[in-house]
């Protein structure tokens, strides 16, 4: 079963709509701007995988720190090279929605911070995700002190059972607490 | 559980699918994926799909929504709803009809608020606001948006309940009530005389004179009638009197309402332990963030945020290790600027005084042309001067005073709320001292009419004026300010490319600055409400147009702030002050229901002794049920049990909320114990495995 070129069936609608947060129109225009990123032979063939760097051109993630660890979170691509098929990225857009829950979107974000996928946040993980947050570049990277002190500080805050990683629960406990992350954790088309 | 055997010195990808513990049609793809990766490190495997077990079941009865929540890929869930649909129900019928009922009354919830997203206002222009420019500034947006539609609906409501049964009545011809008192206090003419040059027509629109007077903007238009027909009555002076206390009454309703969910989350975060770094690093990043522009921004704010939190740590460091001679200048240099800043204030606050005792005593000697609106305009004039003059001068202070960036950003605030709300409060200081003749009553001009019927003929049209003129002012000078200083400044910033300009460089739209002037705007609607009850549908047009002047000003003239402000907080923190805001507005409404006399000559409460007297009047009316009903409420054998039970549910609440407190340190320390007993048996098991291979070894060496 996939999707055929142009039309959406009413019957996958209705189960799209069952299966994320997304509204009806929300999946329509996921829909659209998703064949605009298909060539003309490819808008033939049913279930295409889009390859990282042509979704990657879209606006919304196109700027974003994280685009690759987003692509590579939810493909479901054998290779592991972060292509998307259509459904990858009706379930990309339906966790970054506005009505997903606060569960749904800790763990994707957990998963998207999570580097070297582990299952867990170690220092190396937290040193590469706060260098995606300041900027990549040498004058905006943090001095090595600062950093140190930094995942000192995290780790003291957010280990409660002292292992040296941040895991799920103890991840989740975090972003429980903070009030911005639903409204942030946002992409809208 | 694990389909894939464990190579010892590799280490796994760890499988997120198994934490729901289905295998369908993904694990093939799974056995096909590629070789992981290499690592030097044996990591154990958390076997995920032990607790979530019970999920299993759940989820093969549950109903579907719990899919959605789900975080596994489309085929996977689409799988499973199959299995579900597939599997013979066990439920009662009740169940499944209890089902059917959930899952249509989700699909009509959907489509109600799908109906309802189409009302609300400016939505998408919030939402590239929000990723153009951060949360902050939107919150800024948000909070103009619900201050305009709390006063469209209070608008409709004094609409409803006066301005219309006053129109209908007036057109009618109604009959006044009537009753006979002082000759000279009931003197009341607001229509000039003769022919009228007509740039008068531009002043009056500007001051709230001549035309605009005697007309329902003010309170001197409307009439005391008292219909009373077989099956209708209607009494104009208790209706005023009712809508404009419930309008208060409302609004404080509505805050309150919206700051529920902000406080609730306040309270909650407020006793954790989990502390900025964490909270920064995990949730600051806004994925709304559109363009390489808005990122860069967005990076180099996170970048200063994190720098300014450890340079705070550092300085608290240094600051517990300061000499006491240090520790003692720093303190007396605090509260001498203190000190000055207080003195800076009152100095404001004593020129807004000195100029509206001037203007008054000009416009009282009425001075036409030019000169004239001028000095009607001079206490507006010096207000807004000193709001934009003192907080600067403050924000030099703060910088002697040396506190960390966090508190000096909360002083400035508290102080420049303080100037606004008090200096509108030496307004309304000022004109009472002149209607009542400074609070002595029975004395000089006041002595016929109980207040100062010469300067004064109907002064409750003239309090609303003054708040009039305020309201228009405070706009104009927003669009000046906009028209005048931000688009030349951005103009000269981008054309110009020497050090000056640059260092100069775009606006920055100031959130907390902004938000003081729409709290300040609100303020004197409520303070004018009673005595200009067309204000609240001025003051809606008024935010409407400076909801589009301050978007089309962020577009084009502003860069985005660096120091950034935290918008759930913040939101809090702005409606705290609306309340104050509230507050100054009751007392002034309070204060004039119940202790002024109203002006004979105008006005629905003409001829009673104080404006809250005609309630007791009309009580009298009112069936003799009612009346013993309302007696016993007010009674003390009502409000002692009534308070009574109010602090036992509050003792429950308190109770039950430190308890949960408890139970949440409990669990965490529980949550640490656990971890370590982890590590002590994979310690044990290393040992173990240890012993055993030299063991081994020891065999083989021997035979």
């Amino acid at each position: 079963m996939g999707t055929t070129a142009s039309q959406l069936g009413k019957d996958m609608l209705s189960e799209y709509q069952e299966l994320t947060f997304l509204t009806k129109q929300e999946i329509l225009l996921a829909h659209k701007r998703f064949t605009e990123l298909l060539t003309k032979d490819e808008k033939d063939l049913p279930n295409t995988r889009v390859p990282m760097d042509r979704i990657l051109t879209l606006p919304e993630l196109k700027s974003n720190p994280f685009r690759k660890r987003i692509c590579d979170v939810f493909s479901t691509s054998e290779y592991k090279d972060g292509g998307l098929t259509f459904e990858d990225f009706l379930d990309l857009l339906s966790a970054f929605s506005d009505s997903a829950t606060l569960e749904i979107k800790s763990h994707y974000a957990f998963r998207i911070f999570d580097f070297d996928d582990d299952g867990t946040l170690d220092c190396g993980d937290l040193e590469k995700l706060v260098n995606c947050l300041t900027g990549e570049t040498d004058d905006t990277r943090l001095t090595p002190e600062e950093m140190r002190q930094l995942i000192n500080n995290i780790l003291e805050e957010s280990d409660i059972d002292k292992d040296g990683t941040v895991n799920l629960s103890e991840f989740q406990h975090v972003i429980s607490r903070s009030p911005d992350f639903v409204s942030s954790f946002k992409i809208v088309l | 559980m694990s389909s894939e055997p464990q190579r010892p010195g590799s280490r796994e990808v760890h499988d997120y699918t198994e934490e729901y513990g289905y295998h369908s049609d993904q694990q093939s793809l799974r056995l096909r994926r590629g070789p992981s990766r290499e690592s030097n490190q044996n990591q154990p495997q958390f076997d995920w799909s032990s607790p979530h077990e019970e999920e299993d079941e759940e989820g093969s009865s549950g109903p579907p929504r719990d899919l959605r929540a789900t975080p596994l890929p489309m085929a996977v869930k689409r799988a499973i709803r199959q299995v579900q649909q597939m599997q013979v129900p066990v439920v009662s019928s009740r169940d499944s009809w209890k089902r059917k009922n959930a899952k249509s009354l989700r699909k009509l919830k959907d489509s109600g608020m799908g109906f309802l997203s189409f009302f609300s206002l400016w939505s998408k222009t919030l939402q590239k606001i929000g990723g153009n420019f951060g949360g902050g500034v939107q919150s800024y947006f948000l909070f103009l948006r619900f201050l305009v539609v709390l006063n469209f609906v209070s608008f409709l409501l004094i609409a409803g309940f006066v301005l219309v049964p006053s129109i209908v009545f007036r057109s009618v011809g109604a009959a006044l009530v009537n009753s006979t008192g002082q000759g000279a206090c009931m003197v009341y003419d607001p229509n000039p005389e003769g022919l009228v040059v007509f740039y008068n027509y531009f002043l009056d629109l500007l001051s709230g004179t001549g035309f605009m007077e005697y007309s329902y903007l003010f309170y001197g238009y409307y009439n005391n009638t008292m219909v009373e027909d077989q099956n209708f009555s209607y009494n104009i002076p208790l209706a005023y009197l009712f809508t404009t206390v419930f309008y208060f009454v409302f609004c404080l309703i509505c805050i309150i309402a919206r700051m529920g969910t902000a406080a609730r989350v306040v309270v909650a975060t407020g006793s954790s332990t989990v502390g900025d770094y964490s909270m920064i690093v995990f949730t600051s990043w806004d994925y709304g963030c559109l363009g390489d522009r808005a990122t860069k921004l967005k990076q180099q704010n996170i970048h200063y945020q994190l720098q300014v939190d450890l340079e705070e740590e550092s300085i608290k460091k240094r600051a517990a290790a300061l000499t006491l001679s240090q520790k003692i200048v720093l303190y007396s240099l605090r509260v001498s600027m203190c000190f000055v800043s207080f003195g800076l204030i009152i100095a404001a606050f004593y020129g807004i005084f000195a100029a509206t005792e001037f203007s008054q005593v000009k416009s009282g000697q009425g001075q036409g042309g030019i000169l004239g609106l001028l000095f009607e305009y001079l206490p507006s004039i010096v207000i807004t001067a000193g709001n934009f003059v003192v907080p600067l001068l403050c924000d030099q202070i703060a910088l002697i005073e040396r506190y960390s960036p966090s508190t000096t950003v909360i002083v400035a605030l508290l102080r420049a709320v303080f100037l606004r709300l008090v200096s509108l409060g030496v307004l309304l200081f000022t004109l009472w001292r002149q209607i009542t003749c400074e609070g002595a009553e029975n004395t000089g001009d006041c002595k016929l009419c109980q207040y100062n019927h010469l300067l004064y003929p109907c002064w409750e049209t003239r309090v609303g004026q003054e708040m009039y003129k305020l309201t228009l002012f405070d706009f104009l000078i927003n669009i000046a300010v906009l028209v005048l200083v931000e688009f030349p400044r951005r103009m000269v910033v981008d054309n110009w490319s020497n050090k000056l300009a640059q260092w100069v460089g775009r606006q920055e739209f100031v959130v907390p600055a902004n938000v003081l002037g729409l709290v300040y705007g609100q303020t004197v609607v409520w303070t004018g409400a009673l005595f200009c009850p067309l204000l609240p549908l001025i003051n809606t047009l008024k935010f409407i147009l400076l909801f589009y002047f301050k978007k089309i000003t962020l577009f084009h003239n502003c860069r985005p702030a660096l120091k950034t402000f935290r918008s759930t907080t913040s939101t809090f923190f702005f409606l705290v002050v609306l309340v104050f805001g509230l507050g100054l507005g009751t007392v002034v409404m309070i204060y004039s229901l119940s202790e002024i006399r109203p002006s004979m000559g105008c006005g629905p409460f003409r001829f009673f002794p104080s404006m809250w007297s005609i309630v007791p009047r009309s009580f009298h009316n009112l069936s003799i049920i009612t009346q013993e009903f309302l007696f016993f409420i007010g009674s003390q054998s009502f409000s002692i049990p009534l308070f009574a039970l109010s602090c036992v549910v509050m003792c429950y609440f308190v109770a039950l909320a430190s308890v949960y407190g408890k139970s949440v340190a409990l669990l965490r320390a529980q949550i640490k114990l656990e971890g370590r007993d982890k590590q002590f048996l994979v310690k044990q098991i290393e040992m173990l495995s240890r012993r055993q291979q030299i063991l081994k070894q020891t065999a083989g060496a021997s035979s």
